[in-house]
């Protein structure tokens, strides 16, 4: 397959199998899992096909899985080349990636996802999710970057945040708060993702071990098998879990954030509350349930970090009226 | 057929309503971790009792951050994140009721019966990026500046509050 990367077809095709384990990956990585990341060498090999570099020690059984493999390009070479936006992406730093090259690979990625689930069409209220998102983000470390919140079309009940600052909330979950405190806890949980650059960090380890340690053949052909049928689908990948502690970084920097912006403190752990009283086998949140901690265990381990540190605090809003309600 | 389960729904979603308002004291509730019940509403009040981990507790009154509730050994002040709360808040009963009585309840299941699209990973499967959807999301980044006059708007106020550390509890 990588003896293929030769032409600007073939290498827009690598783009698009790219693009596809990026968006799994990443909203694995962004819907907060709870266990460990098990990407193996799915993600490096997905990078280093969008890099368009080769690994210190080339594998020499690359192409056992190539029939399998050339299927899936088959497939994506009949999408027309103008639907890809990749074009700040080949070159990544992946040591040090810049600012903008992390929000290019951001763009990327929140793309697919709305290809997925595509805006609500209410400009009132992706307005309203912005001046709220923004706001908190503000009283974050990385005020600077230029945030954008999306409320997207799915009942489902989830958030996703990519590199560089594009956060979206799905109508089903944005269905389940009743006050602006809790939006700014739910925005605040992604923000802290971003800030944290939890999903980035992911990619960049995957990408450095490949460029640097390099892998045993063997190894890398198992891996190889897994790489197609990850990129072919997407579904496995996105059911994949990240480290715990990065959702617990994430709910503890959220209603950090959220608290310092004048919002009532508690209105994250009040959206847990709800969440957690969903029946498991509820579809709509599945994905949710597969990928994070359950709302019990965020719970108590926000409990436990706030100990007494909210007791003197006094005066956060809860702002439900003028909490934008939803039409549909 | 529809009109039946609309009408059921909506009669279930008013059961709990009717449930909320009666049940201010004895709503159910579960333990999330072990503790002690508080005497008052203060983490240096004196121990009124005690309660273990998934044990099953009565709500008796909520003040700030604290709540009330009964427990086999005893009844106190617990906080507010020692607790599962065991029914959903009246606020997000009325948001049922409004979803059955328009045909979209939040429940999944009936949701997914509408074919009202979720993001499942058949979704995601297909995704292809939307140049036009980034666009559109790019086009409402505000600035620092208009955030700062929505909070002004809404009488929000900047507080110093350094982050929250991992608590001692938490594995990692």
């Amino acid at each position: 397959m990588r003896t293929f990367i030769k032409t600007d077809k073939q290498t827009f095709i690598h783009s698009k199998l790219l693009i596809s384990g990026l968006l799994a990956a990443l909203l694995g990585v962004s819907s907060m899992p709870g266990a460990a990341f098990d990407l193996k060498g799915v993600l490096k090999d997905a990078v280093e096909k969008q890099t368009n570099t080769q690994p210190a020690t080339a594998p020499t059984d690359s192409t056992a899985k190539q029939p399998e493999a050339s299927t899936s390009a088959a497939t994506a070479s009949s999408e027309p080349a103008a639907q890809t936006g990749d074009a700040g992406l080949k070159e990544i730093n992946w040591k040090n990636p810049s600012k903008e090259e992390e929000i290019a690979l951001g763009r990327e990625i929140a793309g697919n996802l709305l290809g997925a689930a595509p805006l609500v069409k209410d400009t009132a209220l992706q307005k309203y999710v912005n001046s709220v998102g923004r706001w908190v983000a503000s009283q974050s470390e990385r005020a600077d970057l230029p945030w954008r919140f999306g409320v997207i079309e799915s009942e489902d009940i989830n958030a996703f945040a990519t590199p560089g600052g594009y956060i979206m909330i799905t109508k089903g979950l944005y269905r389940k708060l009743t006050n602006e405190a809790q939006l700014a806890g739910v925005l605040g949980h992604e923000i802290g993702h971003v800030v944290k650059k939890h999903q980035l960090k992911v990619l960049q380890k995957q990408q450095l071990l490949n460029i640097g340690a390099g892998f045993l053949s063997s190894k890398y052909a198992k891996d190889n098998k897994l790489i197609s049928k990850a990129i072919g689908t997407g579904a496995e990948i996105s059911a994949r879990s990240l480290d715990k502690s990065a959702e617990y970084e994430a709910d503890r920097l959220g209603l950090s954030y959220a608290t310092r912006s004048g919002y009532e403190p508690y209105g994250l752990t009040e959206v847990l509350q709800i969440i957690g009283q969903t029946n498991k086998s509820d579809s709509s949140v599945a994905l949710l349930f597969k990928t994070h901690p359950h709302p019990d265990e965020r719970l108590v381990a926000l409990g436990d970090a706030i100990g007494n540190r909210l007791d003197n605090i006094k005066g956060g809003k809860t702002l439900e009226n003028r909490f934008y309600q939803l039409k549909n | 057929m529809r009109i039946t389960l609309k009408a059921m729904l909506f009669a279930a979603s008013l059961i709990p309503i009717l449930h909320a308002q009666m049940a201010v004291s004895g709503e159910a509730g579960t333990a999330l971790k072990n503790d002690t019940l508080r005497a008052e509403p203060f983490a240096d009040a004196k121990s009124s009792g005690s309660f273990t981990r998934g044990e099953n507790l009565d709500i008796l009154k909520k003040q700030g951050a604290w709540l009330q509730v009964k427990a086999k050994k005893g009844t106190g002040w617990v906080r507010l994140l020692s607790v599962k709360r065991g029914t959903a808040s009246a606020g997000n009963q009325t948001a049922g009721v409004l979803a059955a009585a328009s045909g979209r309840a939040g429940t999944g299941q009936v949701v997914s019966t509408t074919g009202v699209r979720g993001l499942s990973e058949e979704d995601l499967k297909a995704a292809k990026f939307n140049e036009a959807e980034v666009k559109t999301l790019e086009s409402y980044t505000l600035s620092a500046e208009q955030g700062r006059q929505f909070a002004n708007a809404g009488d929000l106020k900047t507080i110093a509050f350094s982050n929250l550390k991992a608590g001692k509890g938490d594995a990692k």
